[in-house]
């Protein structure tokens, strides 16, 4: 929690604060106010009707109470008055401070002091009293304040808005260099590597971390980040959390909520409806749910403007929030008590008690229930700012004499005289006073009144003669709504039911989740298939496999037994394989697969932003994938730490899609791509330019790791060379991108000498050249089966490189690098039998056990084996032959894709296509989209699911 | 005696391909009668003949049938004896020729500066020794349609024949037809790439349809008036399409794109082929009603949305094939992995499709979508002999090309991956 420390100068800054000599005679302001007959919303909890509030010298000093001498009198019956609003993160330009630190995106000493006027006061509008002010732009972007949203005069002798806190948090975003501005970090991953490394070099003090997301899987990363460090870790939402709700409940870290709504979808033509996405329009029905969601799941949810396109829109967005089923007093805690301790300041804000600042809202009506409540003023450190004047409260039905007088609008009214209807010919209602005018037939008739409670008083012209001053009418009927507003369309759709929003969905959100914990049967028998073990046992025609806990507890021929929890498949005519391996694969990795921000990026990890939603997964699982080697792409001689992943669709939290007993890896790359032969003209000053350069570095890179590893235990922790001190430990496999001979041979004598056992060489398009030193330094080569001809350096590719390999003695694996290919792996194996002549089995291992002893997991997956992991891929043929399809494949002996639960899983999908796209023409209004000008999927929205095309990230870096 | 001939025309030219990659040798034209016979002969437009003869002479094939057809005299004749025969393969949408090395600019000649060019042939521009041909042709495609790419109207395809000295001599017909890349009006957003640099919508459909208007009235005017005109290429290029003589190749894949291509074909009177067409299946009928064809351009694509079935595409050629569409494959593949072609089509199989309809696709109904049915994609008397000999079904990758005919003439199935094979697997032998 937070340190004494902190809480220490937070009071002293308050203390010591000094005011500038008046220019000018002094003003002295009464120090008291005093508020008769509020309905005071003292806390979430707790609200006392009609009674008083005294405000002394900024704070508050009674509840309840008489009047003192000294105070003026407000006069607040009918007035709902609450604790000041606080915004936790308003983002403020402060990209004028210089810094220390070589990297231009980290600035953690810089300081945000103030929130711009303009700022301030369309926050005041909305009920904001204080608010954090934070440092815009860049990765460690600087240290926020807690001040008061009281107007900054000009004049220095004016008190400037009061500091409730300084250093309340550092303000952190994952952002990245752009093709534009080229620079390290180009990625999430090296944006996550950078802050890493800060907080290992004591750059972020003691501060809580405020990180700013872009999604939900955002939000578990830096979640991740905060309990590495054990640092208190604060979330900057997106408003997406709710997708990944279950992680959010498991972690309940606090979250800066922002309200921010997604447009609705475009469904107004065939081709939009075809265009447009399932998940997309979930996330538009479901986004509303989002803080009624993350306060049932027991996480603090403080409320922002922050990431809104119009703040006006927030009290919009609030309600639709609380029509969503957000308790209102919960919302209300979301903006007082909530940021209050968040920040760290529930000594001095968050809720109307005595001795606590004077920050209040004063509202017409009920805020948080009543749509149409207008806040009338705020108060900030004792100082009232009116923002609205009281509402007119003249509609309504008037007794005018005989006649009947109805006041429907601002600039509608009607006198009935003897059941005939007259028109005000003009009408014109400020604030309590009202002015109208009739066209009678006797003549004109002008009314110059004002409102006194139930009563009109003023002056009428009748036939040209004044009527003397004194009470014309008395009200006899009260109209609440504006009828002008009948004609125009619901504002929004936050009176319309929303019963229909379905209150769960599976996961991943989106199409083909998966709905609930499924408990596994007790044992799971696939009997009567022919199964490739890709073992010792070979091919077993009528054979069998059993299934429990996980794994695969018998192999063999058909053999069935039946009993209590016993399924029992009957895959007569089919075969049943190991799952597919694919040893490179760029398949759900966030926002850059390549860090081309530098030559040598061992310090990103690949793990840091595994996407579980992209859908490519479960199309891979679809055509019987079960385990795969996720890779940094290609930019650099060193790049990134490897993740191996198991196609484990449906999990609740992204890591869990990591292949825990995996050892580490690492990317390395040779040839065009890191020499950055096809990046354009201008990329020609990067070390390495030429093959040469590569292998200078490397060495370098290694001696500079040997230095750093003599140094032993009091060295500085440096991430990078820490990744190459494990490979020359042996703790780490080296997956080497690589094309020609000598390159390949470059590096294996690199391994020589440095004592170190390389992992693969991928595409490995000449290694039948050097095959002999493969086999000698390297656990194998994992080749594409026949691509050949897109670069200079492929030229000399051919289709026999993995058989020829293979009769050398190299465990050779065929690779997909791209998200289609990796669905067809089966029958790329094939292409070992046509071109060289392997054995059916020998090129069956190429994409099975033969990957899995690359990634030294062979004893865990690979083949079907007793005791290793039940991942299986059931096929309706020879699993090689190119007019099969897979039909099942499980995943840790859970089954994740069927054929039959996939159909059933279109159904629901074109049921809720339907559902969906019913609501959206039904609320479509014929309207253009909100201030949203650009149709179809937001990016923000949108970034998440999309699915890479691997490729190494960018098109021709393979 | 099938099988020393094979390693005998190996051996004759191993040498050769030994030092780079466009050393084969260019066939000789067909000397004499070649008869095969006991082999499975798939004629494609109907059911195989099993223990069939096929004989060709003068690169005609004069006879298919039972093997106890009659032999012409002197004929030399190749025991096919558990072998299979089958129509040379056809790839209808390739750039073939026109590029070597992808990553490499100097050879790259598909994309011509402009937004019409309707003038320029993809034919002049094909190498003949570019190595990706030799490869292409060892696993049976015998025939290619090559296809420029750049701007609205990139130019006029070719259709050539996997053989020849020169580029005059492998065509089959240099202008194959028109191409027009018809517009999307909601181009599709590609992460991490920049916006397409092309016109927007509205601007790339005035700019075809005055194309058209313009040729139209060129041509009417150069016919109507006796003085010689000068004349305009662009609009020459239209005379072939115009008169219907070649289909035009336009390039649409969705909805909108197909039913604003057969509403523009109609118009203007000209035969349409449709060339991507993922969304065909959902304007089927209107196809078929107005005799447009379709080449599927890659089925190896994913599938439109999220939500959208995971064999989406994979099954895109069998809902075209139960709608009676006149379609064929084009395996969309990068250029140089062209010789994938036949497995591409094989994947609809898996989903559905019957096999004998994915041979069609990439046989006899490409040849019809090119005109060219008469002489090319079945095994027929008086048809190019076009046509390979396999030992199994093409659709299946361990299938090896035993041998191919190209008009007859015998075709050399290395290549140069088969000489480096060869040469290190002698590296690993002298150790």
């Amino acid at each position: 929690m937070r340190s004494a420390v902190l809480v220490l100068t937070v009071l002293l800054s308050v203390v010591a604060a000094r005011e500038a000599p008046p220019n000018g005679p002094r003003r002295i302001k009464p120090g008291a106010h005093f508020l008769i007959g509020a309905t005071l919303h003292i806390d979430p909890e707790t609200t006392q009707a009609d009674t008083t509030l005294l405000l002394r010298n900024g704070r508050i000093a009674a509840i309840g109470g008489t009047v003192p001498d000294d105070a003026r009198v407000w006069d607040a019956h009918g007035l709902h008055v609450y604790s000041g609003f606080i915004d936790a993160h308003v983002g403020v330009d402060v990209s004028d401070q210089k810094g220390e630190h070589w990297n231009t995106k980290v600035r953690p000493q810089r300081r945000a002091h103030a929130i711009p006027n303009a700022t301030a006061g369309a926050l005041r509008k909305l009920g904001f009293t204080a608010a954090v002010a934070a440092p815009k732009s860049g990765i460690l972007r600087g240290r926020a304040t807690l001040i008061s949203l009281s107007k900054r005069d000009a004049d220095r002798s004016k008190p400037r808005p009061l500091v409730h806190g300084r250093d309340v948090y550092q303000s952190i975003g994952l952002e990245r260099f752009d093709d534009s501005n080229k620079g390290y970090p180009t990625s999430l991953m090296g944006a996550i590597a950078v802050i890493r490394q800060s907080l290992h070099d004591g750059l972020l003090g003691a501060q809580p971390l405020v990180f700013d997301t872009e999604d939900e899987l955002d939000a578990l990363r830096v979640t991740k980040i905060g309990r590495e460090f054990k640092r208190r870790t604060i979330v900057l939402g997106s408003g997406l959390e709710f997708r990944r709700i279950a992680a959010m409940a498991a972690e309940r870290n606090p979250i800066i909520a922002p309200v921010r709504l997604p447009p609705a979808p475009d469904v107004s033509s065939v081709g939009a409806i075809e265009a447009v996405d399932l998940r997309e329009m979930m996330t538009w029905e479901q986004a509303p749910t989002n803080l009624r969601r993350l306060d049932e799941a027991n996480v603090p949810v403080a409320l922002t403007t922050s990431k809104l396109k119009n703040r006006t829109d927030f009290w919009k967005s609030v309600r639709q929030h609380i029509a969503h089923g957000l308790k209102p007093e919960r919302a209300y805690a979301m903006l007082s008590a909530t940021p209050a301790s968040m920040l760290g300041a529930e000594g001095r804000l968050g809720s109307i008690s005595i001795g606590k600042l004077a920050h209040l809202v004063v509202a017409d009506r009920p805020l948080f229930t009543d749509k149409e409540a207008r806040i009338l003023s705020v108060w900030i450190d004792g100082e009232r700012y009116e923002l609205a004047k009281p509402r007119t409260d003249v509609l309504g039905k008037w007794q005018f004499g005989n006649a009947v007088l109805e006041i429907t609008g601002k600039n509608r009214a009607v006198l009935v005289v003897d059941k005939k209807r007259h028109k005000a010919r003009r009408v014109a209602v400020a604030g309590q006073r009202i002015h109208l005018a009739f066209d009678l037939p006797d003549g004109a008739l002008v009314v110059s009144a004002e409102q006194r409670g139930e009563d009109l008083v003023g002056q009428t012209i009748v036939n040209g003669e004044r009527a003397p001053w004194g009470r014309i009418a008395r009200r006899i009927e009260k109209i609440s709504a504006d009828k002008e507003d009948e004609d125009q369309q619901p504002d929004d759709d936050d009176e319309l039911d929303h019963s229909d929003v379905p209150a769960n969905y599976g996961y991943p959100f989106g199409p083909y989740a998966r709905v609930g914990q499924r408990r596994p049967p007790k044992r799971i028998i696939i009997a009567g298939a022919t199964v490739w073990t890709c073992g010792q046992d070979g091919i077993i025609a009528d054979g069998q496999v059993d299934i429990a806990g996980g794994e695969i507890v018998y192999v063999g021929k058909r053999n069935p037994v039946e009993g209590d929890g016993i399924v029992t498949i009957d895959a007569k005519g089919m075969h049943l394989t190991p799952g597919i391996i694919d040893c490179h694969s760029h398949t759900g990795i966030s926002r850059g697969v390549n860090d081309s921000g530098q030559a040598v990026t061992a310090e990103v990890r690949i793990g840091d932003v595994t996407n579980p939603d992209a859908i490519s997964w479960y199309r891979q699982l679809a055509c019987g994938v079960t385990t795969v080697n996720s890779l940094h792409g290609s930019a650099n001689p060193i790049g990134g730490q490897n993740q191996v992943n198991k196609v484990r669709w449906g999990v609740t939290h992204p890591d869990q899609m990591h292949f825990a007993k995996a050892p580490g890896g690492i990317k390395f790359a040779l040839g065009e791509n890191v020499k950055q032969s096809n990046w354009g003209d201008d990329y020609t000053t990067r070390y390495p330019q030429t093959r040469m350069g590569v292998e200078t570095l490397m060495r370098d890179r290694f001696n500079a790791a040997r230095e750093y590893m003599r140094v032993g235990g009091r060295r500085k922790i440096d991430l990078e060379l820490e990744a190459l001190a494990e490979i020359l430990r042996g703790e780490r496999l080296i997956h080497c991108h690589s094309y020609r001979q000598d390159e390949i041979l470059m590096l294996c004598r690199i391994a020589g000498d440095f004592g170190f056992k390389i992992g693969t060489f991928q595409h490995v398009l000449e290694g039948y050249k050097v095959a002999d030193e493969i086999a000698k330094h390297a656990l194998g080569g994992s080749a594409f089966s026949d691509w050949w001809a897109y670069k200079v350096e492929v030229q000399d590719a051919i289709p026999y490189n993995g058989a020829l390999m293979h009769e050398v003695g190299v465990v050779v694996s065929f690779n997909s690098d791209s998200d289609d290919l990796v669905r067809r792996l089966n029958t790329e194996a094939a292409k070992a039998i046509k071109y060289g002549g392997l054995s059916r089995e020998d090129a069956f291992r190429f994409v099975t056990l033969n990957p899995a002893k690359q990634l030294k997991i062979d004893h865990l997956v690979g083949s079907i084996e007793k005791g290793k992991h039940a991942d299986l891929a059931l096929w309706n043929g020879d699993p090689m032959s190119t007019f099969t399809r897979c039909v099942g494949t499980w995943v840790d002996g859970e089954r994740l894709y069927s054929e039959d639960e996939d159909r059933e899983q279109r159904k629901l999908i074109a049921s809720e296509r339907k559902r969906l796209i019913d609501k959206l023409v039904k609320r479509a209004h014929n309207r253009p989209h909100t201030g949203d000008k650009e149709r179809g999927p937001i990016w923000w929205m949108k970034r998440a699911q999309h699915a890479a095309c691997g490729l190494c990230g960018t098109q021709e870096v393979r | 005696m099938f099988r020393s001939t094979l390693i005998l025309a190996l051996c004759a030219t191993w040498s050769s391909t030994l030092s780079a990659q466009d050393l084969t040798h260019k066939a000789k034209p067909q000397a004499g009668p070649i008869a095969i016979s006991n082999a499975t002969i798939h004629v494609v437009t109907g059911d195989p003949i099993e223990n069939g003869l096929v004989v060709f002479d003068k690169g005609k094939i004069v006879f298919v049938g039972s093997a106890r057809g009659q032999l012409p005299n002197g004929a030399k004749v190749i025991d096919g004896t558990g072998m299979h025969v089958y129509p040379g393969l056809i790839s209808s949408y390739t750039h073939l020729g026109l590029t070597e090395i992808g990553a490499v600019r100097a050879s790259r000649d598909m994309d011509e500066a402009g937004a019409v060019t309707p003038e320029v042939r993809a034919a002049v521009a094909v190498n003949p020794d570019s190595t990706l041909l030799p490869v292409t042709r060892s696993n049976g495609i015998l025939t290619f349609a090559t296809f420029p790419r750049g701007g609205t109207i990139p130019g006029r395809a070719s259709l050539m024949r996997m053989d020849g000295w020169t580029w005059e001599d492998m065509a089959v017909r240099a202008d194959a037809g028109l191409v027009v890349r018809w517009p999307n009006a909601r181009p599709p957003r590609r992460r991490g790439r920049r916006a397409p640099t092309a016109s927007p919508y509205e601007e790339s459909v005035q700019r075809i349809r005055d194309s058209f208007a313009r040729a139209r009235a060129y041509v009417r005017w150069t016919q109507n008036t006796k003085t010689p005109k000068s004349t305009d290429l662009a609009w020459e290029a239209f005379r072939n399409t115009l008169s219907r003589a070649r289909p035009v190749f336009f390039l649409a894949n969705t909805y909108q794109q197909i039913t604003e291509v057969v509403a523009f074909a109609r118009k203007e009177r000209i035969r349409a082929v449709i060339v991507g067409g993922h969304d065909a299946d959902l304007c089927a009928p209107l196809l078929v009603a107005n005799n447009v064809g379709v080449i599927i351009e890659n089925i190896h694509r994913f599938p439109k949305r999220s939500d959208s079935p995971v064999d989406e595409v994979y099954r895109l050629p069998s809902r075209l094939e139960k709608a009676g569409v006149l379609w064929c494959l084009a395996s969309g593949d990068r250029t140089a992995n062209e010789r994938n072609l036949p497995f591409a089509a094989a994947r609809a199989v898996a989903y559905g499709l019957a096999p004998a309809a994915a041979l069609r696709s990439i046989t006899i109904n490409a040849a019809k979508v090119f005109g060219v049915d008469s002489e090319l994609g079945s095994i027929e008397t008086g048809k190019r002999a076009t046509l390979i000999v396999t030992d199994g079904d093409p659709l299946q990758i361990p299938t090896h090309v035993k041998m191919a005919f190209i008009d007859g003439r015998s075709i050399d199935l290395t290549n140069k991956q088969t000489a480096l094979f060869e040469k290190y697997k002698a590296k690993y032998r002298r150790k």
